[in-house]
């Protein structure tokens, strides 16, 4: 897709839930549900209430989160794929820990890690951690034999072989799990900012819900979602720049 | 020089082990060009992929110029059936992969042979096109081209012209020839075509069915000769291989 071709399409989704969110609040007309016109004319109030920081906050937690998953994913990922017996222990582990609810394990980490970012961070590696390797290792298995022929042919080493053909091979693989993971490290984080912080941006919205402040809670909402936006035009630019040959 | 002794592969399948092919015996002077021709099923694959490294697991004994054949050592030029190009490459990277797997230099001379070689071919324009954007033939020359430039000791190619149609194919042939007589690698092709094994093969091997060995080699007389279509020779040799082709793989 072209740059002109995604603007339009985010324009044109943008005007279109502000129509809807519009209707919806007329027809509903309650405290609770204000028009998107006042809370747009709320947002200049944000700086004041310090949103930049807890932004700032919340990338830091997810940064963190989903690059410790993809160092731990993409190796468990690698070793499972490339090692016969590596894979015979791993992978019971892995498939019956993959179903587990995660989130379901936030009251552990909290008492085993205390309430500061550590049981954040570890709880978001936790519900990340696994679909990153299993995406990792059914990708290299994916690779057909054949593709290794004509650099087999060429007598190159392991490391040219994993350089030239595992890593440009899974790298499509790997950012649609980084688009997933920093979607669902997102919403973890709204989660996990519900206790133990004074800053983030999930808390930032609870924080305005208990106080019903329901302009600064929607101002937060739509502060986390153009967030969100933003680390995906991201991924997107990177998938550009590194895999060129897929467009 | 060439030389395999008494080759032979078996694998396992099933718990089962298949005998793919051999035992095969044959001896190829350097700068020669060996067509392959047999049955589908045969192991002409799997006779390739024992030649360019990828099959390591086989009895008997293959020599190339005097050391036992090693991928490493030697260069080998191999060209599969889908061309193995990679696809996150660019003509060009895919053409100047080979060279950057043996760590060789490139220096002007080196570059000067790649414009030639790419010019050859005719895939000058496409330097920066992805696989997935050339055609069957665009394909097809840019594997060519990545085979002559790294100067090969031995080059192989699994039925390097049957995917492409028709007109493409003789062009490619012809092409192919021609760029071949000036360099001379020690070559072995597989081929399913009577007419491509007489066009472009010095010596014909005829292969049998499964486990492939050799029923026959002919001394092909009409090797390099031009308008091969319309030589009263051509259709004589052709009936004749065709003759033995009926016979060896009757099962």
């Amino acid at each position: 897709m072209t740059y002109k071709v995604k603007i339009k399409l985010f324009l044109q989704g943008f005007i279109m839930i502000n129509i809807l969110w519009y209707i919806l609040a007329i027809l509903v007309n309650t405290r609770v549900l204000p028009t998107p016109i006042d809370v747009y004319l709320n947002l200049n109030s944000l700086y004041d209430n310090r949103l930049h920081i807890h932004i700032l906050v919340s990338l830091y937690r997810v940064i963190l989160g989903v690059g410790i998953s993809l160092f731990l994913g993409v190796s468990i990922g690698l070793l499972m794929a490339y090692s016969k017996s590596w894979n015979k222990v791993l992978n019971p582990l892995v498939y019956f820990t993959y179903p587990i609810p995660k989130t379901a394990l936030l009251p552990v980490a909290m008492l085993l890690f205390g309430l500061g970012d550590s049981s954040k961070v570890i709880i978001i590696v936790l519900i990340l951690v696994f679909q990153v390797i299993i995406a990792v290792r059914d990708a290299v298995l994916n690779i057909s034999q054949e593709t290794y022929n004509p650099i087999r042919s060429l007598g190159a080493s392991k490391i040219q072989i994993f350089r030239y053909i595992t890593i440009p091979a899974i790298l499509p693989a790997m950012l649609t799990n980084l688009r997933l993971s920093i979607g669902t490290a997102l919403s973890i984080l709204f989660f996990a900012e519900g206790y133990g912080t004074q800053l983030g941006i999930g808390y930032y919205i609870l924080d305005a819900w208990t106080r019903i402040d329901y302009i600064g809670m929607y101002a937060g909402i739509v502060a986390i979602s153009l967030f969100g936006f933003v680390l995906f035009v991201l991924i997107d630019i990177l998938e550009e720049a590194v895999c060129k040959w897929k467009a | 020089m060439l030389d395999i002794e008494n080759l032979s592969v078996s694998y396992k399948s099933n718990r089962n082990t298949v005998h793919a092919i051999g035992p095969i015996t044959m001896a190829i002077e350097s700068g020669d060009i060996i067509a392959m021709i047999g049955p589908s099923g045969c192991g002409k694959s799997t006779f390739l992929h024992v030649l360019s490294g990828i099959i390591k697991e086989y009895d008997g004994l293959v020599t190339l110029n005097g050391t036992g054949l090693n991928p490493k050592l030697h260069d080998i030029g191999f060209i599969p059936q889908n061309f193995g190009l990679l696809p996150w490459k660019n003509v060009e990277k895919n053409c100047l992969l080979s060279l950057k797997i043996k760590n060789k230099i490139i220096d002007s001379e080196l570059i000067e042979k790649i414009d030639y070689i790419m010019n050859r071919l005719n895939i000058q324009d496409l330097k920066n096109r992805y696989p997935k954007e050339l055609s069957g033939g665009q394909k097809q020359r840019a594997s060519i081209a990545r085979a002559f430039i790294m100067n090969p000791d031995l080059l192989l190619m699994d039925e390097p012209f049957s995917a492409l149609d028709a007109i493409t194919r003789e062009e490619a042939q012809e092409l192919f020839i021609d760029v071949w007589n000036q360099y001379k690698p020690t070559t072995i092709f597989v081929t399913h075509s009577i007419e491509e094994a007489i066009y472009m093969g010095k010596k014909i091997v005829i292969m049998s069915h499964c486990p492939g060995t050799i029923v026959k080699t002919i001394d092909n007389p009409l090797f390099n000769t031009e308008n091969l279509r319309q030589n009263e020779e051509y259709l004589k040799l052709s009936s004749h291989i065709r003759t033995i082709i009926k016979k060896g793989w009757e099962v």
